[in-house]
């Protein structure tokens, strides 16, 4: 008898583990349809939550590269700053749109490639490379624009990227699905895939199995600022000027929704799917919070707590084995 | 019961005196392998004992089991004629357990005081303040009976090995301390230093304390010692006074005769030269030389320690050589390599099975399928990028069947295997390309009995097709049962090529140990010689 109310309880711990954050999306939904019917599922609100986690989405996707190398990125925010007043400035002073957000991709593909060099080559740990660049850029930023935003003389036709819709869908959604999808492709279906979550999985395994785990480590560094580089551009775009602080959330968010993504696999890995549904889960959440004119302060409570209890549960779960 | 009056009859020395702690019929198992293997031993109060015995014979698993490390799957522990559960190393240690371990624990930038007293409760000053005065008379108190000076300011990082063994064993004789266990505490010592330790330990013996001393150096053993325990295979051999055996006699009993039948005929080697390591040197190993030939399998061997796994490394391109060079030949033709990573190592055909399977070799979380084609991925993909699931799941199906690989299921993760099906798919892995020269690092510890012939017949068939294996073992039966020729290494110097007809259990542990080889051994007939 015992080892059948155990056996139940094992089961119910493994389901928790693996769809306890599926699930706690799939009730935050239901809840928010309830309370608020035919506002949030709305197709209209739905178009709305999509847009505002695309830019997040972004970050948090190739965030995800990195932490599946077992690294984490705490750079991404400031460099969608940087990379978002970078594009204005080089807009406003006349040239064009293509290049400038060529230029600005590039600006997070060399930040990258530094902190890349910092952790694989030079052997500090992600924590500290990153805040310690994290720092310059942002105050790469701040110099940049001397602490003010950049707004007048952007050229309309910027807002092609954060503004514009294709086929009833914003351009960003479109960006974000392509980012998502690519990486996605890369980690499941490539050698290059393979790998990274082999580093990941056990680093000395992997050298003496013949990987390049140093560059295979810089390559994840360099997307993750690419990918933060897109988003500050997306950003910029959308909000049609560009702050030096304006990509600061997406830091702490990018992280997050990939925990919350890590604690519905098995081997609790990070991975894209789980990242988007750790996206949604936050966007939809804020989102739905706005509707119910919950305090903006306690949203931020309350969006901690989430993250806490999904991560909390899982890794009970895991000691239960 | 019977067995144990026996022991109790045997030690006629201490006979009549309650033993302080008493081990009786302990039992561990670990996947695969019986690690301690109905042990019984008495310790006494004033007496130093040796506990010897090869690599994995099962010291350092009786000595967690009694420090509560490690719970046994049988039999008991007394105390002074109480039994007692050791579940955490506090409880051993409030028994008056006291452990030295090879790594010692210390905090390098705290001082000996500090590092002494560390868990311990500080003296205070009525103000709440560390009374430092009191903590300092307090060390002297631990140190000066011993005869020991050390500096007490000093961050221990700037002391010598043997002063932080010293403090290590002044931390743990801070709290009142019946048994002090020393395992392997002067590895790191220069001979003045081991002499010191020595005078510290014979002060303990004359304060009553008992001490259980494990070396692999019988020298030391007999210096210090009433009585002499020997482990072989989890087991304990005999326990015999230590001024009635001799040095020969304790390295048969540690070596024991090897089974026959486990090691599986195999074709004898080419003479076409394949490696040619000149005069290697690395960061330990100094100017190692050899040549290993096409169908032969030269073992390693040595004591942990002596740069076995170093030597394979450098080859592997793993390590930075420092000296020396290494020539593949190509049909014949030599052709000088220079590795600088494993992943040079495998082009050249050159694959290492690592000592460590969980921590070195495998990604445990991840398939038996990832695993396997892991090094070789380009293989089993469209233009070298676009993984093909299908290939990489009919090849290790092939690989799979060659080496007899159980599992469930491709698909399942490499850490739900046992130990000898871990390290078939760590083969696999190496043979999925074109392998010339295997390394191999102690491939058969923790595996069973049953894998471990399948891993020998394994070696014997690759050995057939003209690879060249270097086995790196600890298990010196198994480097005769296997070997076509051995090298002993030790304190990272070459110290003897042997044929393996002329190579004895006796003789290769007298060079692994630095002892004089007696000149006719008395049971080298038999058993010991190659096994074909």
């Amino acid at each position: 008898m015992r080892a059948d109310s155990g056996g139940a309880r094992q089961g119910a711990q493994r389901w928790l583990r693996l769809y306890g954050t599926f699930a706690g999306f799939v009730a935050m939904v239901g809840i928010f349809a309830l309370m608020r019917p035919g506002i949030f599922l709305s197709p209209n609100n739905l178009r709305n939550i999509t847009e505002q986690v695309a830019i997040l989405a972004i970050v948090a996707t190739t965030m995800t590269v990195v932490m599946v190398v077992g690294d984490f990125d705490l750079s991404v925010g400031a460099m969608a700053s940087l990379s978002g007043v970078v594009v204005a400035d080089l807009l406003i002073q006349g040239l064009g749109v293509w290049p400038g957000v060529a230029v600005a991709l590039l600006v997070g593909g060399i930040g990258g490639l530094f902190n890349g060099v910092l952790v694989a080559y030079f052997g500090l740990s992600a924590f500290v490379a990153t805040l310690a660049t994290m720092t310059a850029f942002r105050g790469l930023a701040l110099f940049y624009t001397n602490g003010s935003t950049l707004f007048s003389g952007i050229p309309e036709s910027f807002k092609l990227f954060g503004q514009g819709v294709t086929l009833a869908l914003p351009n960003s959604v479109w960006i974000m699905a392509a980012v998502w999808g690519v990486t996605w492709f890369v980690l499941e279906q490539t050698t290059l895939g393979r790998r990274l979550y082999a580093v990941g999985g056990n680093a000395q395994a992997s050298y003496l199995a013949g990987l390049n785990v140093r560059r295979l480590r810089l390559a994840a560094f360099v997307l993750s600022g690419v990918g933060a580089a897109l988003a500050g551009v997306v950003m910029t775009s959308r909000l049609f000027s560009a702050h030096p602080t304006a990509g600061e959330p997406l830091m702490l968010n990018s992280i997050a929704a990939v925990f919350l993504g890590m604690t519905m696999f098995r081997e609790g890995e990070p991975h894209v799917l789980g990242t988007l549904v750790g996206v949604l889960l936050l966007g939809g959440m804020s989102n739905g919070l706005n509707i119910l004119q919950v305090n903006s302060y306690l949203q931020l409570v309350l969006t901690g707590l989430i993250i806490l209890l999904a991560v909390l549960l899982s890794g009970l779960a895991r000691r239960g084995e | 019961m019977a067995s144990f009056t026996e022991k109790m009859g045997e030690v006629s020395v201490v006979e009549g005196m309650q033993p302080l702690v008493s081990l009786q019929r302990l039992r561990k198992r670990y996947p695969g392998v019986l690690a301690v293997d109905d042990v019984s031993l008495d310790l006494y109060a004033g007496e130093v004992h040796g506990l010897v015995g090869e690599n994995g014979a099962g010291k350092s698993t009786l000595i967690k089991l009694l420090a509560g490390a490690t719970t046994s799957d049988g039999g008991s522990i007394w105390v002074r004629g109480r039994q007692v559960q050791l579940r955490t190393v506090r409880e051993a240690n409030r028994l008056g357990l006291a452990f030295i371990h090879q790594e010692l624990n210390l905090v390098p930038y705290f001082d000996a005081v500090e590092n002494i007293f560390l868990g311990h409760l500080y003296p205070r000053h009525w103000w709440g303040g560390i009374d430092w005065a009191a903590l300092r008379r307090r060390v002297r108190a631990v140190l000066d009976p011993l005869g020991v000076t050390l500096p007490l300011t000093v961050p221990v990082s700037r002391l010598s090995p043997g002063q932080q063994t010293l403090v290590s064993i002044a931390r743990a004789l801070v709290d009142k301390v019946d048994l002090l266990v020393m395992d392997e505490p002067t590895a790191a010592l220069t001979s003045q230093e081991i002499d010191h330790l020595f005078v510290v330990v014979r002060a303990l013996r004359a304060r009553g304390v008992g001490v259980l001393y494990i070396s692999h150096r019988l020298a030391e053993i007999f210096a210090l010692t009433e009585r002499i325990t020997v482990m072989r295979n989890g087991r304990v051999v005999t326990t015999q006074p230590s001024s009635q055996v001799s040095e020969r006699a304790l390295v048969q009993w540690m070596t024991g005769r090897t089974v026959d039948a486990l090691y599986p005929p195999r074709t004898p080697p080419t003479a076409l030269p394949l490696l040619d390591v000149r005069r290697l040197s690395g960061s330990f190993c100094r100017e190692i030389s050899f040549t290993l030939h096409a169908g032969e399998v030269l073992g390693i061997a040595g004591l942990i320690g002596a740069g076995r796994s170093e030597l394979l490394r450098l080859i592997f391109g793993a390590e930075r050589v420092r000296g020396g060079e290494l020539l593949l030949y190509e049909k014949g033709v030599p052709r000088g390599l220079c590795l600088r990573s494993p992943a040079q190592a495998y082009r050249a055909g050159v694959a290492l099975a690592p000592e460590e399977r969980r921590t070195q070799g495998l990604l445990l979380a991840r398939p038996i399928y990832e695993n396997t084609t892991l090094t070789f991925l380009r293989r089993f993909a469209w233009g070298g990028w676009w993984v093909r699931r299908r290939s990489e799941l009919a090849a290790t199906q092939r690989l799979g069947e060659r080496l007899a690989l159980r599992s469930r299921s491709l698909r399942q993760p490499v850490g739900e295997l046992s130990g000898g099906n871990q390290q078939k798919v760590v083969l696999a892995r190496a043979l999925a390309g074109e392998v010339k020269v295997l390394l191999l690092d102690e491939p058969t510890r923790g595996v069973d009995v049953g894998a471990r012939q399948e891993i020998y017949r394994i070696i014997g068939d690759l050995t057939a097709q003209g690879v060249g294996v270097l086995l790196v073992s600890s298990d010196l039966s198994e480097l005769l049962g296997v070997a076509d020729r051995l090298v002993v290494l030790r304190e990272g110097r070459q110290v003897a090529t042997l044929a393996a007809g002329e190579a004895s259990a006796e003789v290769v542990l007298g060079y692994c140990f630095g002892v004089q080889p007696a000149a006719h051994p008395t049971r080298s007939q038999g058993g010991v010689d190659a096994g074909r």
